[in-house]
């Protein structure tokens, strides 16, 4: 679905990423591993064509036979509307403290495919009882809800885009593990649903045993290995992976 | 709870400050600049409820339309640095870098003469009405309002869902209004609280020295100014009724602010 090719990023003439090549393969759950600042979010990043003004970058993101490093903005604004659905690591601060809840969540679903407030408000409703969110929310203002029901409001609104990709940038490492293991299973459930194709940027293993098909290990900057969830559990082959797989619980 | 009930007691007390001023054209018994010379230094009693002052004139009428040109002053030149404030510390803080450090290091250059220094240096040279007053108060009052937004701003714009509006390709000036702006409100208005107090203060202290409002308008400062030789023969009611007005209208509005820094009402988490 999304092939990165020898993509490496620059930042002041200081490597940040080296030479990174793996695949997302469609309707497939793919965890990319790493702890921190081994650039898992500036991959991201880069997919999403939001890197920082100095960065240079080298090397092909193909999605749909087209390079998304030198798409036009008009490209890239339709991905990122449609296409591409990115959850961030801190929800609390995903949503705007003083607007409503109901006019982001609009925002963040109905306006991006372009549906109507009327179609936007039975279409929800559903989703949100779907996930066991009152209907209250949408009279509410972000600070009055916990992390967890914010992060399930962000999976509605997925839910409702049914974005081709998910990318989801550390969704769980807010939450407390009932959360976690409740998020997780909207995930895989959101994969199976529709066969919406996940990128899981994690560094818990646990989450990637439990979700994920396939998996990228990061470390510095590089890709140490990469493989399906079961045969890089089962074989690592890398000494990184050997010590990360060693140090779970 | 008890901080809600304190700053309802100090809103109401604001609130009733104000609103007499402003109908201080229907409320006061007497034309406030209407002498009498038949009823000089008259004390308080049932027919001139706060006295009279030298020259026969109802303190209480004085005082109503005083209060209502010292808070026009001091709201036109809040509303002035106001304007000023946003702009420059927006400008500041959401494009960074040079911009952020030439501005800035120009504000630290402002922020190290008084303010009263200058406006009573302007004030003493250009003998400037009450609009000409609000208009340097308001000129050198935006300097911490600047300050203010601009941290806001920065402490923003790094956010999540700043991200996700720029993602989106938000227009700047939405980003700017209804992301920025918005959410640096609490912080901008207690800031702007205490700028209107001291711009009050500013009013009254320059009419103190007798080089603020013209002395045909009454103003709490004004009033004080001539009070002074009256104090030594005994009429001390022409100077207590616009030093308590002054007191109470400045410590109800730093109360209000005080409750409103309170940090339970800070909606975003660094």
């Amino acid at each position: 679905m999304i092939n990165i090719v020898d993509l490496s990023i620059r930042i002041n003439g200081k490597e940040i990423i080296n030479h990174v090549e793996f695949t997302i393969s469609h309707g497939k759950i793919t965890a990319l591993i790493g702890e921190s600042g081994s650039g898992k979010s500036m991959t991201v990043s880069s997919i999403l064509g939001i890197l920082p003004r100095d960065a240079e970058t080298s090397g092909e993101i193909v999605y749909q036979g087209q390079n998304l490093l030198d798409a036009s903005d008009k490209i890239m604004e339709n991905v990122r509307r449609k296409d591409i659905f990115t959850i961030f690591q801190d929800v609390s601060n995903s949503f705007n403290p003083s607007v409503k809840m109901g006019r982001q969540l609009y925002a963040f679903s109905a306006a991006r495919v372009g549906d109507t407030v009327d179609v936007f408000n039975t279409k929800m409703l559903v989703l949100v009882e779907k996930l066991e969110l009152s209907s209250d929310i949408f009279d509410q203002y972000p600070f009055e809800l916990s992390g967890g029901m914010l992060q399930r409001c962000m999976i509605a609104c997925a839910f409702y885009v049914k974005p081709a990709l998910l990318i989801a940038d550390e969704p769980t490492s807010a939450l407390d593990m009932v959360l976690q293991k409740e998020f997780i299973q909207l995930v895989i459930r959101l994969n199976e649903d529709h066969g919406t194709t996940v990128l899981l940027i994690t560094h818990d293993l646990d989450v990637v045993a439990e979700a994920a098909h396939d998996m990228v290990v990061m470390k510095q900057g590089s890709i140490v290995e990469t493989g399906t969830v079961d045969t890089v559990f089962a074989r690592p082959a890398h000494a990184y992976t050997k010590r990360l797989l060693a140090s779970r619980f | 709870m008890k901080s809600r009930k304190a700053l309802l007691f100090w809103f109401s007390i604001l609130g009733l400050i104000v609103s007499l001023t402003l109908l201080s054209s229907v409320l006061t018994p007497f034309e406030p600049n209407v002498m009498n010379m038949d009823e000089v230094y008259a004390a308080p009693s049932a027919d001139h409820w706060l006295g009279t002052d030298h020259l026969g004139r109802d303190v209480l009428s004085r005082l109503l339309e005083g209060g209502k040109v010292t808070l026009t002053v001091a709201s036109s030149s809040v509303l002035l640095s106001l304007i000023i404030g946003i702009v420059y510390g927006g400008i500041s803080g959401y494009f960074g870098g040079v911009t952020d450090t030439v501005m800035m290091r120009l504000l630290e250059a402002f922020i190290t003469i008084p303010a009263l220094v200058i406006i009573l240096a302007f004030q003493a040279f250009m003998q400037g009405g009450m609009w000409g007053m609000a208009l340097i108060i308001g000129l050198t009052g935006w300097l911490v309002t600047a300050r203010i937004v601009r941290s806001e701003f920065i402490r923003l714009k790094d956010a999540e869902f700043i991200q996700m509006a720029k993602m989106f390709r938000t227009p700047v000036w939405k980003i700017l209004w209804s992301h920025l702006l918005r959410n640096s409100i609490p912080a901008i208005f207690v800031v702007t609280l205490f700028n209107f107090s001291s711009a009050i203060f500013m009013e009254v202290s320059l009419s103190f020295l007798g080089i603020g409002i013209p002395p045909a308008i009454p103003s709490w400062g004004n009033m004080l100014y001539y009070a002074q030789n009256d104090i030594l023969i005994g009429a001390w009611w022409i100077a207590l009724f616009p030093g308590l007005m002054i007191f109470i209208t400045i410590l109800a509005i730093n109360f209000i602010g005080e409750a409103w820094k309170n940090p339970q009402r800070r909606r975003f988490n660094d």
